[in-house]
């Protein structure tokens, strides 16, 4: 009994960090067919924007988050105005602009690297304290990661469906032209998605920094992971994409247990590996008619 | 000179250069960077014909490279196996790792593609780091199968060491300027060859080649495995010359750094990596002064190059050559004169 209690509290940790991780990634690709490979960045300069406001200036969790968010989102617009805009159009815009932000991503961790060092820190945005469940405890951080990614999408989900930024963006993505016919200013709809994936990029650093633990390469494993459920889902299925996460959560949380740590990660490749080959465009994703 | 003629002439020109280097220089710096860039260079043209050439976005490149280094060190390590039988073996191992990472792969879309076999690469990183177990013990102590973070050293080199003692770099260097001399002309009849048609037959009129039976996937498959040979070599070639493999291949940086060397040559031409290559191993000598810039350089290689030059080095070349031949002619179309000439 206490064996599932302490999975199911894991894998909802774990797929709720994954989930707010994978939103953003997923929206930028549903509206722009964009891959960003500075994601992993993003969350770095989040985890350490809290870290900085929280450590050197005193500041409280919530403003920490707040300004870790700001950062992110900021670094967001900015990779729409230095790549993304220039690249827009291109022949291979989505090949290019893959490359291109594998190497943003490099120049990101590199600047936390340089300005905090190479040595790995301690979240100080940290809710400590453990919660008794039925006989096991329950760290406070847990249940607060859960919370926040609970709040984070309420918040997305309000966003898109309910104001005329979200219609605007749920518009681009099901077809853009007919987008652009109908006035949707796309450019604009492009630098609101990525500013609004930097920011949710930035929580998700706090939050994976706070179980774990701060260190400047830290985002590459969350970004992939991130990009295997977007690739599970189907690429660009946002709603497909949160759950596909809170599920994949549960299956490494298991798969850990089973397999034993190590095995985790591969397990899951493997997995994703079968649903692709049983279905090429992910879970809930519509297969493509191609036009020659 | 036609055009399918300059290439050869030029490479075999430049190959008779290369071996005269070590009967004219003796610095030893010269000699085991030039070998390092021999090896590099050799898997630049092979993933160019997979990226370039083929379309499909592998960034399985280095894991397969890795199949042909950590091959080559545990069959010498473990089976004590002569170096120049484990060699070839390993590149053997290489492709078929790559006929099964394709089987899965290469069915899905480009992203996917690019995802699934960095994902790949990664389980494999961390498959090797993250091994604690002994598999035996020796001098040394405890021994994981695959090395762990330590690596796997002392299986042997390219046995040049008994041969021509502290001048042993030079056979390696010979060994590696050969690797890549038959990866270039291997990669150039690829290209020019019924598979660079068949690619070509895709790109320009894809429903009019599958109708005729040109079958994308089976392509694809056929020239990654192919490629993936001369790739699994270089790991080889590798590893005999440093005599040590370690997970350092799977680095992101070391992935970064030889995918900008084919953004920056030009994707997809035929010396565009070679040159590439070797430009960027001239810079990383002139970062050496200033080591803490040097991945923020290589960072900003490739948006820049990707919004200001997308066809590399050699598109800037070609572009400008045939605005000059252009020139006198019709100096009204100098744009349309350069896309006939690509």
């Amino acid at each position: 009994m206490d064996v599932w209690v302490q999975i199911v509290v894991s894998g909802l940790t774990l797929g709720a960090l994954y989930a707010i991780s994978t939103v953003g990634l997923s929206l930028v690709y549903g509206s722009m067919n964009m891959l960003n490979m500075a994601h992993g960045g993003i969350l770095v300069i989040g985890g350490y924007t809290a870290f900085a406001a929280s450590q050197w200036f005193g500041a409280p969790a919530i403003v920490s988050i707040v300004l870790a968010m700001a950062a992110g989102g900021l670094v967001g617009l900015l990779i729409f105005v230095v790549t993304a805009a220039p690249l827009l159009g291109s022949k291979n815009f989505e090949t290019n602009i893959f490359i291109a932000t594998i190497g943003v991503g490099a120049v990101l961790e590199n600047s936390v690297l340089k300005v905090f060092g190479p040595y790995v820190k301690p979240q100080p945005v940290a809710f400590p304290g453990v919660l008794m469940l039925s006989g096991v405890a329950v760290p406070y951080q847990n249940v607060a990661i859960l919370v926040v990614a609970m709040a984070m999408m309420a918040g997305v989900a309000a966003l898109l469906q309910g104001t005329r930024t979200g219609r605007a963006i749920r518009a681009t993505s099901q077809n853009r032209d007919a987008a652009q016919l109908m006035g949707v200013h796309v450019q604009k709809v492009y630098a609101q998605v990525l500013t609004l994936s930097g920011a949710l990029a930035a929580i998700s650093g706090v939050m994976i920094s706070s179980l774990t633990s701060l260190s400047p390469t830290m985002g590459g494993d969350p970004m992939l992971k991130a990009f295997i459920i977007c690739v599970v889902a189907g690429l660009g299925n946002t709603y497909g994409a949160a759950a596909a996460a809170i599920a994949i959560g549960f299956l490494e949380a298991g798969a850990q247990y089973a397999f034993g740590v190590r095995y985790g990660f591969a397990s899951l490749l493997l997995l994703v590996i079968v649903v692709l080959i049983w279905r090429p465009s992910g879970l809930f994703g519509k297969s493509r008619i191609v036009r020659l | 000179m036609s055009k399918a003629m300059r290439d050869p002439v030029v490479g075999a020109a430049l190959l008779v250069c290369a071996a005269v280097v070590p009967l004219v220089s003796h610095d030893r710096y010269i000699i085991t960077q030039s070998t390092l860039f021999f090896i590099w260079a050799t898997v630049v043209t092979q993933w160019n014909l997979v990226f370039g050439v083929g379309g499909i976005f592998s960034l399985a490149q280095m894991a397969l490279f890795a199949f042909g280094a950590y091959g080559t060190a545990m069959l010498g390590y473990y089976g004590h196996w002569p170096m120049w039988l484990a060699i070839p073996v390993a590149a053997l191992a290489a492709s078929a790792a790559s006929l099964l990472i394709g089987l899965a792969c290469l069915r899905l879309r480009g992203p996917y593609v690019a995802l699934l076999t960095l994902a790949i690469a990664q389980v494999l990183y961390l498959m090797i780091i993250n091994d604690t177990e002994c598999f035996l013990f020796n001098e040394g102590g405890c021994m994981p199968l695959f090395g762990g973070m330590r690596g796997i050293g002392s299986f042997g080199d390219l046995g040049f060491h008994a041969w021509l003692g502290p001048r042993y770099i030079i056979g390696d260097y010979f060994v590696a300027l050969a690797l890549l001399a038959a990866a270039f002309a291997f990669s150039i009849w690829l290209a020019r060859g019924p598979f660079g048609l068949a690619f070509r037959a895709l790109r320009d009129n894809p429903g009019y080649a599958l109708s005729r039976g040109v079958s994308k996937f089976r392509y694809q498959l056929w020239i990654f495995a192919l490629s993936s040979f001369f790739t699994g070599f270089a790991g080889a070639i590798y590893a005999g010359h440093f005599k040590f493999v370690g997970p350092t291949v799977f680095s992101f940086s070391l992935l970064l750094f030889l995918l900008s060397m084919i953004v920056v040559g030009g994707v997809g031409s035929t010396w565009g990596p070679v040159i590439g290559a070797a430009l960027l191993m001239l810079a990383d000598e002139g970062w050496k002064e200033a080591q803490d810039w040097r991945a923020f350089g290589m960072g900003l290689v490739l948006p820049a190059f990707l919004i200001l030059l997308p066809d590399g080095v050699v598109g800037l070349f070609n572009r400008l050559q045939a605005r000059r031949r252009a020139a006198p002619a019709h100096a009204e179309l100098p744009a349309k004169a350069a896309e006939a000439d690509l």
